[in-house]
């Protein structure tokens, strides 16, 4: 740092130092001023620490994920309520072991064929979309890219998992949360985790590749990849 | 305060810093490269519940049964019904591809009425009131000009509601003037017509056979229902049944077989007479068949051993007379040896003579209908409609005789398209003044293609039912859409060469993808908006309607199960299995006579042509109706096919002569017509041959099929069959020369 | 069977194709095609470029007329394991997108993690591997008919036959909701097998004494799984590529067409090992 100062100083162009103070004199302001230099350079420095932080943390999130709001408000919990299965009233396997996932009109109807209470969002319901026959396009909170294949049968039947380690505590909820889509990449923000950290409290918090590959590598301890020492590739991906 | 260069490097420092402590880069590169793993322009199927529909292939007549996978309402695949009495499980490479079709470009979407020149491609879209009322009209106005005669259609088949409707139009218009899609079936059926007394498909009991000896017949290549011939073929090569394929090229189903044996081309009718005589002389044939439940043997047997003597037969097959009486007896000595002919895939009629001396070895074998055996297989007869209604336009019309001579000129036979184009080409004022066709497209599939285009050239109204933008459709007036097979109602009676009676039935899986109309729907609006006794020889309010009525009782199952199969069926046997007038087989009567003496079919074209160009079928090649799908285009060998030239094979001997290698340019010439084509050195052609395949030279359908390779049917011209006039060109004569 | 024993099992899933009944009518390539979504081009006639994960190969005996004999032999992925899985392309993929399977013996490729080097094509002694040297296109409306069960590739990527993994996925998925921790041989099947129809495909567990394959090839897993049955080869054996898919041929040329350095298959010679 030091030799670089000396070499700005011995170049005449730098009119104010020159043209205002004479040569002796020059040296002590100038440690004054190199004091207060530096001083300001910690502080350019923490500006742009604090700014880039700011940016990286708290404006970059908002910039890279739009929301959106769910067609219809949906009450999980009111639904719960009327059920018996719990989750699996409305989210089964369908006997050939796949899953599913959200419900379709036709399974909507078995209830809702006509407004049962009071609430706006059943009404919207039922006009908009029993009525007219038309599918509810739901925003899945959980939906993985393309390549990757989840086998809800292997979870929930092979390893006896329950819904909440992967979806939370959807179930109780009142509100359907706002959707925020990642704009670069498509995928819902729940795949990252809402920590734009990447760090997750929760086993729900985070559904990446990495949050798979700890039960797939550590509960199972299975080896089969000759690659990489976890468990195959073709297990998760298609 | 000024900023200065160092405050300036120092905030960037500490953006820098503040920033790789930031979640942003990493968080950047992991969503970028998520981002660069599934481009936006990259398809992501939908998932969904799956369902399975079975149903059946209508692509040919083979019949099989198919069941398609699907996703909520999209159909993702076709495969075979495990059990299904035809295919059982398997299935074709057409199959396979069907979905290219339901979902590809090649669908006529909705009518079209043509704009500008016969295929200039110019067409506007018509409502399909319009287009019913427009056939409808032009059907009327010849009605009433006293010209009912000159309206004639054209069948893929006439076997089930829908061409029977189609049939029944033509009549009920007064015109007799219904022409089916020629195949081996019109030869089989003479024969069976004059040896058994019956109208009927021929059946052929290949599971329960025990030797084969194959005219010609490509097994492996298409022939018949495909997928039942393969399954055949794979138990005969489990039970060690000897297959014998008798033709000049090394075809895939000669290279599957236990022997091949290369005759000259033209000389299977020679050669199964030259077996037939040296099992009577060794008195190997089977003499309680031939003496109580036969009749004419003795004028055979005296043909047979005037006309082919082993030696000659040796000369003029290119076999070795030994080797031609060692396969005498090995067919004689088999328990249940079965010979079958119609060459290639069947798509040709061929020469009369070879159905009927083939069938006679059978016969004379005790091979008719036994076990094991061929019989004839009547359609199931549910089509019981009432004769048409005629009005004086009608009953004057249908007094005309058939343009084509079927049935006048050549009484044996029903259908004879091929001699369309010289009946309508030699008369100065078209005999044709409407033409209807469905499920078939002859301006691709006809021999003497330049002399039949020119043919329907002189036709002034077209009108094209098909699914699809194939030549016909191309070059009609009007285009009226069919839904296609997995669209639509159909039944498919007797899948070809099936053992028994049986009706398939298709059914629609997939909701119309387009603005298109099921083909009996359509007639049935035509005849309605025609009126008169037009319209009430067509008593169903709709096709569905009708097709229930019709198949009645059948009905319950074929929609449950999805095929019916006669379950009362048994092999007919020899006591009550003729219905000629002896109620015994013929061997021979005046109109055999006149078969087995008719000329022989000598290739067209003179001596400067000095080699031979034949036809191969490859089941990796749609020949007939339906061009290949995208899939199955692909799987066609760069032998055959690069880029847009195609390859005719050739012996290297021959290529030898002609300064041929493999790959050259050669100009292709025969007395029809010349194409350049690319040469093949195939060693498993007999020399002096040229082979070409039969499926390519499509001028339309889809930019993966169109404009590749050349038609055969622009090269080869027709030859009346002399006793029953279908068409019998096996080949032409050609030459060939560097290009 | 519990659970834990059904994990540590290992299955060596193989396919034995017979070559005497193989008609080669192309079947088994459509159905490929039509199940994994293949892309396909205008023109396939370059079939350095032409993607066909299972490819049927036209052998000639090069004799002349008439003894000209052909056999059609249909390649698939050989799914090598070499040994201890170190199949030729797998050794080589410096993406971990190619992968060894020592639980089912599938080679997987993982088209998201390949980033194109092509290393495995030229590793691959069977040229069964293909890169994606377009993007797909599926003319409008033909998307439709893509499976939501395979994922469609992109460009710059490599693809090959996965002995329709994810067929075995959906099986293991129906089993689990059964309760099972099996899945059985008819329940995994390879589209081509099932299509085939000459039933010249047989597919299944080779380590598995009750399956067809095992029955029909008896590997030997002392040497590597050669073939014990006669008239049973697999493909450049010699190069110790150690692969699951078998052939049945009781013609002599046509098992020595299947591998080009061996000068007598009478002998069975010992397959070298690397």
């Amino acid at each position: 740092m030091s030799s670089l100062d000396e070499k700005d100083n011995a170049v005449p162009a730098d009119s104010n130092a020159q043209a205002s103070l004479p040569n002796d004199t020059s040296k002590d302001k100038m440690d004054e001023k190199e004091n207060e230099t530096s001083g300001f350079i910690i502080f350019f420095f923490i500006i742009g620490l604090v700014a880039s932080l700011i940016a990286g943390w708290v404006i970059f999130p908002k910039l890279l994920y739009s929301k959106k709001d769910q067609p219809i408000n949906f009450n999980h919990l009111l639904h719960m309520a009327e059920v018996d299965d719990g989750c699996q009233s409305c989210h089964f396997l369908r006997t050939d072991g796949s899953f599913s996932g959200i419900p379709g009109l036709k399974q909507c109807i078995g209830c809702h064929d006509e407004i049962q209470g009071e609430s706006k969002d059943e009404a919207i319901f039922v006009e908009e979309y029993v009525q007219k026959g038309r599918e509810v396009p739901w925003l899945i909170y959980s939906r993985q890219q393309d390549c990757v294949f989840f086998s809800h049968a292997a979870h929930i039947k092979g390893d006896g998992m329950d819904c909440v380690t992967c979806h939370g505590h959807i179930g109780e909820s009142e509100q359907t949360r706002v959707y925020e889509e990642n704009r670069i990449t498509g995928l819902s923000r729940d795949i990252w985790g809402k920590s734009i950290s990447g760090f997750n409290a929760n086993s729900w918090e985070r559904m990446k590749m990495n949050d798979c590959a700890k039960c797939h590598k550590e509960a199972i301890g299975k080896a089969s990849s000759v690659q990489t020492g976890k468990e195959g590739c073709f297990v998760c991906h298609k | 305060m000024k900023v200065d260069r160092r405050k300036f490097l120092s905030f960037v420092v500490g953006g820098a810093a503040g920033t790789a402590l930031s979640p942003l880069p990493w968080k950047l590169v992991d969503d970028s490269s998520i981002w660069s793993q599934n481009w936006p322009w990259t398809p992501v199927p939908e998932d969904g519940e799956v369902s399975y529909e079975p149903t059946t292939c209508s692509l040919c007549p083979g019949g099989c049964g198919i069941i398609v996978r699907k996703i909520k309402d999209r159909v993702v695949k076709i495969e075979g019904i495990k059990g299904h009495p035809v295919n059982d499980g398997g299935i074709c490479i057409l199959g396979l591809a069907g979905l290219q079709l339901l979902y590809g470009p090649t669908r006529v979407k909705t009518p079209l009425k043509r704009e500008g020149a016969r295929g200039s491609g110019k067409w506007r879209k018509i409502s399909w009131a319009d287009a019913i009322s427009e056939v409808a009209g032009q059907l009327n106005s010849l009605r009433s000009s006293d010209k009912a005669d000159t309206i004639g259609c054209i069948g893929g088949s006439d076997r089930g509601v829908t061409p029977n409707l189609l049939k029944r139009l033509t009549s009920a218009c007064g015109s007799n003037n219904f022409f089916r899609t020629p195949s081996m079936q019109d030869s089989y059926e003479t024969a069976l017509q004059l040896m058994h007394g019956k109208k009927a498909m021929a059946g052929f009991d290949f599971e329960n056979a025990d030797f084969i000896l194959s005219f010609g017949s490509g097994i492996l290549d298409g022939w018949g229902s495909p997928v039942r011939m393969f399954k055949a073929n794979s138990n005969w090569k489990t039970n060690k049944t000897p297959v014998i394929q008798i033709e000049p090229r090394l075809s895939n189903t000669a290279a599957k077989a236990d022997q091949w044996l290369p005759v000259n081309p033209g000389t299977e009718a020679d050669l199964a007479f030259s077996l037939i005589n040296i099992i009577i002389e060794k008195g190997l044939y089977d003499s309680n068949f031939v003496n109580n439940y036969s009749l004419g043997f003795a004028d055979l047997k005296q043909l047979v051993k005037d006309k082919y003597k082993p030696a000659k037969i040796a000369q003029a097959t290119g076999l070795k007379s030994s080797d031609i009486e060692k396969l005498a007896l090995k067919f004689a000595d088999a328990r249940r040896p079965l010979a079958i002919c119609g060459s290639g895939q069947g798509h040709t009629p061929g020469s009369l003579k070879t159905f009927v001396a083939v069938h006679a070895l059978n016969a004379l074998t005790g091979r008719v209908n036994s076990k094991g055996g061929v019989w004839a297989v009547e359609e199931p007869d549910y089509i019981k409609w009432p004769e048409v209604q005629k009005d004086k336009p009608a009953v004057k019309g249908l007094a005309q005789a058939r343009i084509d001579g079927a049935k006048s000129k050549y009484p044996l036979s029903q259908y004879l398209l091929n001699q369309l184009p010289d009946a309508v080409n030699s008369e100065s004022k078209a005999s044709l003044q409407a033409l209807l066709i469905a499920d078939a497209n002859p301006f691709y599939t006809m021999p003497d293609n330049k002399a039949a285009q020119e043919a329907f050239n002189k036709i002034p109204f077209i009108v094209s039912f098909s699914s699809y933008m194939d030549e016909t459709a191309t070059n009609a007036d009007l285009i009226l859409p069919n839904h296609i097979y997995l669209e639509r109602f159909e039944d498919i009676p007797t899948a070809t060469g099936f053992a028994g009676p049986f009706i398939g039935l298709s059914r629609p899986i997939v909701k119309p993808q387009f603005n298109t109309q099921a083909l009996g729907d359509s007639l049935i609006s035509i005849v309605r908006t025609m009126g008169g006794t037009v319209a009430a020889s067509f008593p169903w309010a709709d096709y569905k309607t009708c097709l229930v009525q019709t198949l009645g009782s059948k009905w319950p199952a074929l929609s449950k199960k999805g095929y019916w199969v006669d379950s009362r069926f048994m092999v007919p046997g020899w006591t009550e299995g003729f219905k000629t007038a002896s109620q015994k087989f013929n061997f021979s009567n005046k109109d055999l006579m006149m078969v087995y003496n008719s000329r022989p079919i000598i290739p067209e074209g003179s001596d400067s042509f000095p080699l031979l160009l034949l036809p191969y079928d490859s089941i990796r090649l749609a020949n007939g109706y339906i061009g290949d799908p995208p899939f199955v285009i692909k799987t066609v060998a760069d032998t055959v096919l690069k880029g847009k030239k195609s390859f005719v094979e050739i012996n290297p001997i021959t290529a030898k002569k002609y300064k041929l290698k493999q790959g050259s340019t050669a100009i292709l010439s025969t007395p029809k017509g010349q194409a350049q084509v690319k040469v093949h050195l195939f060693e498993g052609l007999m020399p002096g041959l040229i082979a070409m395949p039969r499926g390519l030279g499509h001028t339309a359908y889809d930019n993966y099929l169109a404009g590749k390779g050349i038609n055969f049917n622009e090269l080869i011209g027709t030859q009346a069959d002399p006793v029953s006039g279908q068409d019998a060109a096996w080949g032409i004569k050609a030459k060939i020369a560097r290009a | 069977m519990s659970k834990e024993l059904s994990h540590n099992k290992v299955r060596r899933y193989g396919m034995v194709i017979d070559l005497d009944k193989c008609t080669g009518c192309g079947a088994c390539m459509v159905a490929c095609m039509a199940e994994n979504n293949v892309p396909f081009k205008e023109d396939e006639s370059n079939k350095r470029d032409s993607i066909t994960w299972m490819k049927v190969y036209k052998l000639t005996n090069g004799k002349p007329f008439p003894n000209t004999e052909i056999c059609y032999l249909p390649r698939p992925c050989q799914h090598c394991e070499g040994h201890d899985g170190h199949s030729p392309c797998v050794s080589v993929c410096p993406a971990t997108a190619t992968d060894y399977n020592s639980e089912t013996g599938i080679v997987s490729q993982i088209y998201t993690r390949c980033f194109g080097c092509r290393y495995c094509m030229a590793a691959c002694p069977y040229h069964a591997r293909y890169f994606n040297w377009w993007d797909p296109v599926w003319p409008d409306g033909m998307e439709k008919y893509l499976s939501p069960n395979v994922s469609p590739r992109m460009r710059g990527v490599v693809e090959k036959c996965s002995f329709c993994f994810h067929r075995y996925q959906l099986a293991k998925d129906k089993a689990y909701y059964e309760g099972r921790s099996e899945v059985r041989e008819d329940e995994y099947q390879t589209a081509c097998t099932q299509a085939c129809p000459a039933g010249a495909i047989t597919f299944g567990d080779l380590n598995n004494p009750l399956h067809a394959v095992h029955q029909m090839v008896k590997p030997d897993l002392k040497h590597a799984g050669r073939p014990k049955s006669p008239n049973a080869f697999r493909l450049l054996e010699r190069l110790g590529t150690n692969p699951k898919v078998y052939y049945l041929s009781d013609r002599e040329w046509v098992r020595r067409a299947g591998d080009n350095y061996m000068a007598d298959t009478k002998n069975h010679l010992e397959p070298k090992e690397h």
